[in-house]
This record gives C-alpha cells, structure tokens and sequence, in this order.
C-alpha cells in the first residue's frame, strides 16, 4: 500500500494558492449559474412552449396559406345559377426549338393531337434559331395529356388563365368579354370589372344575372329563325319582368362568341337591345292613347275622322290599312290608325306630350347595369309637327331596352321601374314612380289584348297565354330621308294581359317579305309570329298558367266596347 | 457522488437537446405536408372549376334541345296539356258509402272480443255520442 502523503504548504505559497482557489470557485459559481439559467430556460421551452411572445413570432415562421381561389376573376350566373363566365388555369404549349431535336417529327406528332395547327408554319416554328416560340395558347387538359404522352423533348407548359364563356354566343352581348389580360372590355364584364376582379387585397365577387337561361335561349332561337325566314340583316329582343322590371332575356343578332371575340366583325359585337336607337312606330300609339287617356282629352267613346290623309308643314301623314271613315280611340288603336293618333296627340299638346313620354324615360339615357346603352335621339325642336309624327313613332329613336321597360310600366298598373340586368331577391321592394293611373293601365291592357284579338296583331296570338301588344312598323331613316324598302318592323307585348307579368319586345331590321306573308313585311306578319311562338314556349317555363281565352270570366276582363259606326251592311 | 449529478445533468442536456432536434425536424415535417396538402386543394379547385364549365358547356340549351330532339318525342307544350291538381275531377263516391260517410267508425280490432253488436239507428248515425246514449237508454 502506498502511504497517503499530505503536502503541507506554509507562509506565502499558500495565501497564493487560496487565491487562485477562491478565483476559481467565483469563477465556476458564475458560470454555473449561468448554465443553470440556460439549462432552466431550455427545459422551460420545451415543457411549455415558446409562452408569451407567440402570436408575432409564430406568424412570422408559419407558413403562408396559399390563397386556395388562386388570383382569379369571379365568376358570373344565370338567376337560376348556371354557369354564365368562368375563369380557368388554362396551360400554354410552348417549344425551346433549339431543344427541339427533329422539328418535322415533332411537327408532325403534334398536329396528330392537336388537329387545327399548321403543320408546315409549325415545322418552321420549330426549326426556327431561337429559344421560344409559342405552339399554341390555351390548349384543353385533353391536349395537354396527349402532347405530354408525346414526350417531345424541347416542349414545355406555362400555366396561364382563361376566361372561358360556355354558353358561347347566347348570352354575348349581356355578359359581354374580357382582352387577353383578363380585363373586361364589354357588357357585365366591364361594368362590374372592379367587383369580379380579384385583387392582392380583395377577392372578386361572383354576380347572378336576372336573365333566364331558358328564356335567353327560346329568345334567340325564335330571333334567329324567323331572321332567316324573313332575311333580316339584323333582329333583337327583350323579355322583361313587368313588376320588378328584371330582364329575363336579351337577345341582339347577330351576335358573336365570347370565347373568341377577336373573330367576328364589329358590328356584330354591337348591342341593338341597349344600344341601338330606333324610330319604333306604331307601338308609341300605345304611349299616346294612355297619355290621352290620362289627360282625360279624350274618352274611349269619342274618336277622330280618319277620312283623309293630314297635310302639315309639307308633310303628309296617312294611315297604313286606311279605313276612309271615322274611328273611335279603340278602332284607331286597333287599326293603327295615324291620322287618328296624330290627331289625338295634338289636342293633348306638345309640352305635356313631352313631359308624358319623359316621365316613361323614354327621352333619356336608361339606367342599367351596362356600359353600352344608346342615348335617345330627340328632334331639335317639339312643336305640333314634331308631336303628330312622335305619337305615332316617327321622329323620335329610342332603344328597345327604353320600350320594353315604357310598355312595361304602362301595363303593370302605372308604376315605372328601372330596369336591371341583376337578380332582385324574391319580395325584394323595388321602388318606382307613377306614371299612369290604375284606371289608365288598365284600359291600355284591353286595348293591347283588342289588338291581338281582332287587330293588326292577330299573329302574335298564343293561345290560352292571354297575349295583348301593339304592332309597329317603321322605315329605316337613311342619311335624313326615310327608304321605303328598308323598314324596322317591331312588336312589343305583355302576357297574360288579366294580369301581366312579363313583356316581351322582339325587332327585326330590314325583313323581306315572302309568300307565307304574301308579300307584306309590316310588324303584323313579320314579327308578330315571333311573339306568338316565343310566348307558347316560355310561358310554361315562367309558370304562367293558361286559360281558356273564350271562357266568359275571360271575356268579361278583357272586354271593352269598340264604339264602332261603321255601316254594317244590311243581312237579310 | 459528484459523478451521479454530472451524468444526470449529461442525460437531462441529451434528452432535452434530441426532444428539441427531432421537434423541429417534424415541425419542419408537417410545414412540407400542409404545404402539399394546400396545393392538392388548389388543384382540386381547378379540376373542380373546369368540371363545371365542363358541366355547364355539356348542359347548353341548344345541347340538351339536340338531345331531347334524338331521343324524347317531345312538342311544345299546348294549352290544353297544363292542368292543375283542382283542374282533376272529383271522386264519385257511390250513395251506400256516403251515407255511412258522416261518421267515421273505428275499425275493429281483430283481438278485442265484441259483446254485443250495437245496432245501428235505423237513419243513419249522426254524432259519436249518440251510439252511447242510445245504448244507456237500453
């Protein structure tokens, strides 16, 4: 065993050591402490979490959410929710030629799967000494899968979007389109840019139309196929809710394809339903009867002589189906007579004339939700000239919208409505002014439905839908004279006229006759027809019921004494 | 003695150390997951927003109107055709059972033994009370 040696230390030696040792231990005693600080702290944080100083810190480390709905535009509606615009990711082919190792293989294998490219432009393309070329914009996922499984090297997909319409050309010129950066430049999509937009700080808000896919659809078939019956270069339509003054359908042909707006020509991207103004005709005898009517001039008994033509100023204003006799306010509504209406007009007056048709908003610009809408055009002076020939729908041009929306506030009980293109809520208050009186709306119903029943428009009859309207004929006015053989023939209507609940306006421009019409191409033949067969389409779609037209309940509502002298001639 | 806390302070220090390493490691995890997860939905949305314009475009009227045309012998929809339930005609009842019609009897129940057979009145019943008071009367 080794014995344990102490050494001793003594005097100065040892106060040395007893220095170094307290050193130390004061040394050690700090940075014990300090560890024992940190190690408590680092036991504490594991224990409870990081504590106070979360909500700032953590929202720093945590990931961002990536916005699910990725930047892109709203998306718009139909009132029953069909899809009217939407935008798509969309991916772009594209092609590094100098990747591309045989341009004319991979020419050849690209058109076999996308079938309307040019193989030989795309050989060039891909032959070409650059590093980019686009191949095609917009390919569909199909495309995009065949391509892919094609596995040409030196082809590459940019992921871009696309505002796909895919209703094509039905709703065109009310939803309207957007240029390429997603920008609207027409109808819906540009009145309400800002709200679809989706912004860094806002997402866009998708919009319900009050158009009616169906209705829309009916409305364009009908338009279209009676365009080409009759060979109009043009026709437009509106279908309209009478007591919330919503447009349920809007037609304007021709029209175009959102989709590829870029491929039709201008004039056909131009809305004649808002935008176009035209001298109506006829159907403003529907305004001057109730203006009449309301200003108590006349009564429904008394009537004018409509013997022989009128001569003002060098004017001369005959009637079209003249009747040589005279004709009491049903007869002149119901034959179109315009020696009659002018004759009306001028005893109400000029000044309350105008002041009528203002308050129908017919002499300014219409409040609706889109950006393309026509200014009325008024002559340059209102005298007793001026209010003949405007009773009777000459010398003044509205747009159909400005019509439906007149006709409609007439039929409806006298109240005027700004129409709309958005979806109202249903028993959503909707505010309005008066226009006629009760009494007032009420005779002009009988009167509409006379002339469908034994008037001008007998064609525009859909059985059992209780249609009532008003014919109009007009000559196109070109470069200030009016051409005999280019007319605007329209027929505006309300059904069912015990109680109406929509309007239906429909136009064509410049209708040839043919021999179903045997010739004629005024309103009663020509777009008559297309009210009778629009009306026994939708009016089931709508819920409107039909009734028997000839039951007496029926007759007794829609009665109204004509006060005809004519000489019958005597029956034995 | 000395050497037990050393190796507890040791172990306490490698514990919490690896508890911590592996924590963010799964933190670090989960962010990578959540971030697949968030695009997976995005790119569910889209396939979703192209399925309904699919949908919508597959849906066109002039579509569905070629369809119905092929396959549905379908004419437009004549007056006549709409009727309404109070449009139906009322049922003809024959006179036997409207004459016991003004009071409906419970029906029997097959397991209820009856005593007696009440008799009817010999014009008809009338209320459900009257059955009871003509029996008291007995």
């Amino acid at each position: 065993m080794v014995e344990q040696q102490t050494i001793r230390l003594e005097g100065s030696a040892k106060e040395a050591l007893e220095l170094g040792r307290n050193r130390l231990v004061v040394a050690g005693v700090l940075f014990a402490f300090c560890f024992f600080v940190l190690a408590g702290r680092l036991v504490g944080l594991a224990l409870t979490g990081i504590g106070q100083e979360t909500d700032e810190h953590v929202a720093e480390v945590r990931p961002k959410p990536t916005q699910v709905v990725s930047g892109v535009r709203a998306p718009i509606y139909d009132r029953s929710g069909k899809l009217l615009a939407v935008t798509l990711d969309t991916v772009s082919l594209f092609a590094d030629p100098s990747k591309v190792l045989d341009a004319r293989e991979a020419a050849e294998k690209i058109v076999s799967v996308i079938e309307d490219l040019d193989p030989e432009q795309l050989e060039r393309k891909l032959a070409a000494n650059r590093n980019f070329t686009w191949v095609k914009r917009h390919i569909t996922p199909t495309e995009q899968k065949a391509v892919n499984d094609l596995g040409i090297p030196g082809l590459f997909f940019r992921e871009e979007e696309k505002r796909v319409y895919p209703m094509g050309p039905l709703v065109s010129h009310l939803v309207g389109y957007t240029d390429i950066d997603n920008k609207g430049i027409a109808g819906i999509e540009k009145y309400f840019d800002d709200q679809l937009e989706t912004t860094d700080d806002k997402v866009g808000e998708p919009l319900y139309l009050s158009v009616d896919l169906r209705v829309q659809y009916a409305l364009r078939e009908e338009l279209s196929r009676f365009m080409t019956v009759f060979q109009a270069i043009g026709a437009s339509g509106i279908v309209m809710d009478v007591n919330s003054a919503e447009i349920l359908g809007m037609v304007s042909l021709p029209d175009f394809d959102p989709n590829r707006p870029q491929d039709f020509p201008k004039d056909s991207k131009f809305n004649k339903a808002t935008l176009g103004v035209y001298e109506m005709g006829s159907t403003f005898k529907a305004f001057t009867t109730a203006m009449a009517l309301e200003n108590r001039t006349v009564s429904l008994r008394d009537g004018y002589d409509a013997t022989d033509p009128i001569r003002i100023a060098g004017f001369r204003i005959r009637d079209d189906h003249p009747k040589k006799r005279w004709l009491s306010v049903p007869e002149i509504f119901m034959y179109s007579s315009n020696i009659g209406t002018a004759k009306m007009a001028e005893d109400v007056g000029p000044k309350r004339h105008r002041a009528f048709l203002d308050k129908l908003g017919l002499l300014r610009r219409p409040v609706v939700e889109l950006p393309e809408v026509g200014a009325p055009i008024l002559p340059p002076r209102w005298n007793t000239l001026e209010t003949m020939t405007i009773s009777y729908g000459h010398g003044l041009s509205v747009s159909p919208l400005q019509l439906s929306s007149a006709i409609s506030s007439i039929v409806n009980g006298g109240v005027f409505h700004n129409p709309t293109v958005l979806r109202r809520d249903v028993g959503e208050e909707v505010s309005g002014k008066r226009v006629v009186s009760k009494k007032t709306s009420n005779v002009l119903r009988r009167l509409m439905r006379l002339v469908v029943e034994k008037g001008t428009g007998r064609n525009a009859n859909a059985e059992g839908y209780l249609v009532g309207g008003k014919t109009g004929t007009a000559e196109k006015a070109v470069n200030g004279r009016y051409k005999r053989d280019a007319l605007v023939t329209s027929f505006v209507s309300a059904f069912p006229m015990n109680n109406p609940r929509y309007v239906v306006l429909a136009m064509l421009d410049e209708p040839k006759g043919n021999a179903s019409t045997h010739g004629f191409r005024s309103a009663g033949w020509t777009t008559a027809p297309i009210v009778a067969r629009l009306i026994s389409r939708i009016g089931p779609i709508l819920g409107v019921k039909p009734v028997d037209e000839e039951s007496d309940a029926i007759r007794k509502a829609m009665h109204i004494p004509v006060y005809s002298r004519e000489k019958k001639l005597a029956t034995f | 003695m000395k050497w037990k806390v050393y190796a507890l302070i040791a172990l306490a220090f490698v514990t919490v150390s690896s508890g911590l390493y592996k924590l963010s490691y799964e933190v670090q995890q989960l962010n990578g997951d959540l971030r697949n997860i968030r695009a997976q939905i995005k790119d569910n949305r889209q396939a979703i927003q192209v399925l309904k314009a699919e949908w919508a475009y597959r849906n066109r009227p002039d579509n569905l109107q070629a369809l119905t045309a092929k396959y549905l012998p379908l004419l437009l929809v004549a007056p006549y055709q709409v009727a309404s339930l109070e449009d139906l005609p009322e049922r003809e009842l024959s006179p036997e059972i409207t004459s016991i019609l003004g009071v409906p009897i419970p029906r029997r129940k097959p397991r209820l033994e009856i005593i007696e057979e009440v008799p009817l009145p010999p014009q008809g019943l009338h209320l459900a009370t009257y059955q009871v008071q003509d029996r008291d009367l007995d």
